[in-house]
């Protein structure tokens, strides 16, 4: 669904690579989570798995990236549109302001796609019960809250069911329910839909909880690939920085501190810490 | 729903129900003639056409408030002036030095029932006609998307932009900048409020612009619509109608112009 070969990309103006080397494939429904520290390159990476690196940002661009079978490179964004969805920070500035209402904000995709108007009612009223927002359909898109703002982003992509759907930070504005319900939301499409999700995301718990697989990104590079935790437990990802969760945390402290036997690996969700301090082997 | 800076009220009439280019059409053609008729005209085409209409589509309240909200400061400085200042003609009444010519009153409510004419057509179209509606129906016809999208979306940003600026106010008085006193002291707390202003806006351009391409906004291929703006033939035939009789009243007035 999403390869990428020997991927390096450097910001017109500005010295330095943000991306370098960058070699990654990425199966059908497959919730992948990218984490590192501040400035790393993780949007940078999301702007060139959506295609706004190049066609967006200028730069000088090496390597090859294909998604659901576009060459990203070689394909508009307009053309991109409908395969690969993307999610970015600032939720207040994802609405387009093209549309009065809720509803017709998320509607507005799927007008652009050429989605026929019983498909694009039913496809809008769906992603709109998915993440929350079915009561505030005919409200003004600008009178939500940050949080709710987030979750229309979100219903507005999943909306166009993109094969691909990319999300830089989408719960930053979240509260834990809000969190929950939008990682909830990712897993099903994943799971029911085969949709292939890239995550950066600083909330680990969640990213333990919830990813197939996660990638960590250091200075344009990736430095650790593999399931959460192999990746979240490593001592690499203390020392740069992202840290760890609470859980892997306490085990680590109790193995310090001869509380339980040293050879089972650490936990990175509530089921493996439970396991990890009845000292069982899953 | 609100629309900021839009008149729309919506009710339930079949006036709302029209297809939004028969009613700009109805709005053009009034206009129209309220410009090549002779003046007096205009309060026919007010009273026979826009009072009609405008009790049809339930905005009759409305859309006299709103007329006469902006036709009232024009009227009476009309009246004052070509009252005052016209040059011939009889005289209604002398005070000392100043004198009123009944002439000059004529030309002038004349002119107000122009303006009123053409204002309120265009009154009765927002009250009764969604923008976005509007828009669709012309960007159907053609206009290109970028324009449809500039004008709706300026409806929303500016209100935005609004809040933006005070929040930005807040933030600077917040850390002692001194907004209020003379007129060099304002100018000068004038800096640090716009370059924030300009730079975040200038940010959000940006961000949008990726929203807009995300939502595929740039997509080859035909868009379809949430909206089903129903157009019927009784409605195409009006139209055309409007358009043809609009000739003709432009046509006839220019030859007994030239025959005067």
């Amino acid at each position: 669904m999403i390869d990428v070969q020997n991927l390096s990309f450097s910001y017109a103006g500005f010295p330095g690579m943000a991306l370098r080397g960058i070699t990654l494939a990425m199966p059908k429904g497959q919730l992948c989570s990218i984490v590192g520290p501040n400035g790393a390159g993780k949007s940078t990476l999301c702007y060139a798995l959506s295609g706004f690196i190049p066609h967006f940002y200028r730069g000088v661009l090496k390597g090859t990236v294909r998604v659901s079978g576009l060459d990203v490179a070689e394909s508009s964004l307009g053309e991109l549109a409908g395969a690969v969805g993307i999610v970015v920070q600032n939720p207040f500035n994802q609405i387009t302001g093209a549309r009065f209402t809720v509803f017709e904000e998320v509607a507005f995709g799927l007008e652009n796609l050429g989605v026929p108007r019983d498909e694009i009612i039913s496809r809008v009223a769906e992603s709109l019960a998915l993440t929350g927002l079915d009561s505030m359909h005919d409200q003004s898109p600008f009178a939500l809250s940050g949080g709710q703002q987030q979750r229309l982003a979100i219903a507005a992509m999943i909306a166009m069911r993109p094969a691909v759907l990319i999300l830089d930070e989408p719960t930053s504005q979240l509260d834990p329910i809000g969190t929950r319900e939008v990682f909830g939301v990712l897993r099903r499409l994943a799971a029911d839909q085969h949709t292939t999700i890239v995550l950066v995301e600083h909330k680990l718990e969640w990213v333990a909880a919830y990813s197939d697989r996660v990638i960590a990104i250091v200075r344009g590079q990736i430095v650790a690939d593999g399931t959460a935790r192999d990746v979240l437990t490593s001592d690499l990802i203390e020392e740069i920085g992202v840290g760890s969760t609470r859980l892997t945390r306490a085990a680590r402290l109790a193995r310090a501190q001869k509380l339980v036997d040293s050879q089972a690996a650490l936990p990175v969700t509530l089921v493996q810490t439970i396991d990890f301090f009845e000292q069982k082997d899953r | 729903m609100t629309i900021p800076f839009s008149l729309y009220a919506p009710r339930e009439s079949g006036l709302h129900k029209l297809h939004p280019l028969t009613k700009l059409a109805l709005a053009g053609f009034v206009a129209l003639c309220a410009l090549v008729l002779p003046r007096a005209a205009s309060y026919l085409l007010f009273l026979l056409l826009i009072v009609p209409l405008a009790l049809w589509g339930r905005v009759f309240g409305r859309l006299m408030s709103a007329a006469l909200r902006v036709a009232l400061p024009f009227a009476i400085s009309l009246l004052i002036i070509q009252g005052l200042f016209w040059q011939t003609g009889p005289i209604l009444a002398r005070v000392g030095p100043i004198s009123i010519k009944l002439d000059g009153i004529l030309f002038a409510v004349s002119t107000i029932g122009r303006i009123l004419a053409i204002l309120s057509s265009f009154v009765l179209l927002s009250l009764t006609t969604r923008p976005d509606a509007l828009m669709l129906a012309l960007s159907q016809r053609g206009l290109p998307d970028v324009i449809a999208y500039i004008i709706l979306t300026t409806l929303q940003i500016i209100p935005r932009f609004q809040s933006k600026a005070q929040t930005i106010i807040d933030a600077q008085r917040s850390r002692g900048l001194e907004t209020e006193g003379g007129l060099l002291h304002r100018i000068r707390a004038l800096l640090p409020l716009v370059v924030p202003l300009v730079l975040s806006s200038i940010v959000d351009i940006e961000e949008r612009a990726i929203a807009l391409e995300a939502r595929a906004f740039s997509h080859p291929g035909t868009k379809t619509s949430l909206f089903d703006l129903s157009d019927s033939l009784p409605e195409r035939i009006f139209r055309w109608s409007l358009l043809a009789i609009a000739l003709i009243i432009v046509v006839v007035r220019i030859l007994t112009l030239r025959s005067a």
